[in-house]
């Protein structure tokens, strides 16, 4: 096993290797300019000089995204379960929320921007729009998905519908809502960034634009970097917690 | 041979010197509504205190069904049906159910599942009853070991366990073992044999298998195909202990089995 995952990494690390030597190469031989495509070297320097403005923004990114993923969470867990135990709900809220889900949330950033402002509501906002949907449906997806068999079983022993509810439907969703937040998370991300780039005066989306526009390429790639960072720590912390619930029923 | 046909008449309960443990008296069952399909037409038996009683009959005749209507988890039409005195409405105590899939619950250890019926209950299992349990259903070893890491036999041996743990009067067992290999499956018989004659329960089996229910059984009701109506009650007048092997040969047990086969239409 060991040696398996120690092959993976050896050659994972070789690949990217000799990405970066045909990147390096490239530059060479094609003379491209650095304010098209920067080298790894120019880029490692930008990230180094301009540590404290990445690490400011990305705490800025980084709130509003967390913000945006819990509130996402909280709201829609509990979406899910009106939808799931009340039938008035499944018939109004369920249609309302596909057509919602079916809205470019890209398009909607501007009119956000302008309703709450450039400051951190509306970015959390846009992290939340982007976070939302996969939540409920993965939720959505865990409780329906509860072998009916188990159902009967619960019945049999007579089990009350709170005993039924934490014992039972809790523990079967679980592993369909963390897959959610799977794909809820770098979503999050994204619906950060688009805000920051419709409007804002901070975070790492508004870095990208800044660089970009005064020619700064290496810096747009540290941020770029430093984006990828984020969201690539932030699922990994997801995917740990999901191995907390390493079942699936069946 | 005490083979009782069943004619289709009044149900009057049967008078016993034993207690009737569960009373059916004229049930149909019809799924969709009057006019839907007859599960079970006017099905009617007794089953005394303590009985070991098997249900047989061809697949799709209602016995899981008539199970179903035994452990209150369906509601029925027609007739009545009363267990340990009570008019059988919704679940009831002192009844455990034992279904044809184990139904462990996979983020469960092997000492969760089997408390899990008692948990629900707002039972106290102890230690030392838990520990009588684990070796009575020879799991010694696997108390931390979750339902994947088991094997079928012993994943049915925890869903009967589970069943067990709560001292029901009543145990429902639906097909219970129908998944297993001949050598589990007699194993297992064994196994519950032993444990129905240590605590005299109730027990109300269903099996599609002919000589599972010889070999275990008190008496044997026969469903007929679709719509379920109960053919014949016979009764096994085998010798006790039971064993496989020796039951099996025993010239009385090769009859039963012929007999019961020409009722349930099998050539």
């Amino acid at each position: 096993m060991t040696k398996i995952f120690n092959r993976n990494i050896t050659d994972a690390l070789l690949f990217f290797v000799a990405l970066a030597v045909i990147w390096e190469v490239s530059i060479a031989v094609f003379d491209i300019k650095s304010y098209i495509l920067p080298s790894l070297g120019d880029i490692a320097v930008a990230f180094w000089q301009s540590w404290d403005v990445l690490m400011q923004n990305s705490v800025i990114t980084l709130g509003e995204v967390l913000l945006g993923f819990v509130s996402a969470v909280i709201l829609g867990v509990a979406i899910s379960l009106l939808i799931y135990f009340i039938p008035v709900a499944k018939r109004t809220l369920y249609p309302f929320m596909i057509a919602l889900q079916s809205i470019p949330k890209i398009g909607l950033a501007p009119i956000i921007v302008v309703w709450f402002g450039y400051g951190l509501s509306s970015k959390v906002i846009m992290a939340f729009l982007f976070a939302f949907f996969p939540i409920v449906i993965a939720t959505l997806g865990g409780l329906a998905g509860i072998p009916a068999h188990l159902e009967e079983h619960f019945r049999a022993l007579r089990s009350s519908t709170w005993n039924t509810f934490w014992r039972l439907r809790v523990p079967s969703a679980l592993p369909s809502f963390i897959d959610g937040c799977k794909v809820a998370m770098p979503l999050a991300v994204i619906g950060a960034i688009v805000g920051e780039f419709v409007g804002s005066n901070d975070g790492l989306g508004n870095l990208i634009l800044m660089a970009t526009g005064s020619s700064q390429t290496a810096l747009t790639f540290a941020a770029l970097a430093a984006v990828t960072t984020l969201s690539l720590v932030l699922f990994y912390i997801i995917e740990l917690m999901g191995r907390l619930v390493w079942w699936r029923s069946n | 041979m005490a083979v009782e046909l069943v004619q289709a008449e009044k149900h009057s309960p049967m008078k016993q010197s034993r207690e009737n443990a569960i009373s059916v008296n004229n049930i149909s069952k019809y799924f969709g509504g009057f006019d839907g399909v007859i599960a079970l037409e006017d099905v009617s038996f007794d089953i005394a205190d303590s009985e070991f009683v098997s249900i047989i009959g061809p697949s799709g005749c209602g016995k899981s069904t008539m199970l179903r209507l035994l452990a209150g988890l369906i509601p029925y039409e027609k007739g009545d049906i009363t267990m340990l005195g009570q008019h059988v409405d919704g679940g009831m105590d002192g009844v455990g159910m034992v279904f044809q899939t184990d139904n462990l619950l996979p983020w469960l250890d092997v000492c969760a599942n089997l408390k899990l019926g008692a948990d629900i209950a707002g039972v106290t299992v102890s230690a030392a009853a838990m520990a009588e349990m684990i070796e009575t259903l020879g799991l010694v070893g696997f108390e931390k070991n979750f339902p994947h890491e088991l094997s079928g036999g012993m994943r049915h041996r925890v869903a009967i366990g589970q069943a067990l743990i709560c001292n029901p009067q009543v145990l429902l067992m639906d097909e219970p073992f129908g998944a297993l290999d001949a050598l589990t499956r007699d194993r297992l018989n064994m196994e519950l044999l032993r444990i129905w004659q240590a605590e005299k329960k109730t027990v109300v089996l269903i099996t599609h298998s002919i000589s599972e229910a010889v070999l275990l059984s008190d008496r044997v009701l026969v469903l007929s195909d679709r719509p379920g109506k109960l053919v014949a009650k016979v009764e096994i007048n085998l010798p006790r202990p039971r064993e496989p092997s020796a039951t099996r040969e025993d010239r009385l047990f090769g009859d039963y089995v012929v007999k019961l086969s020409q009722l349930m239409g099998v050539n």
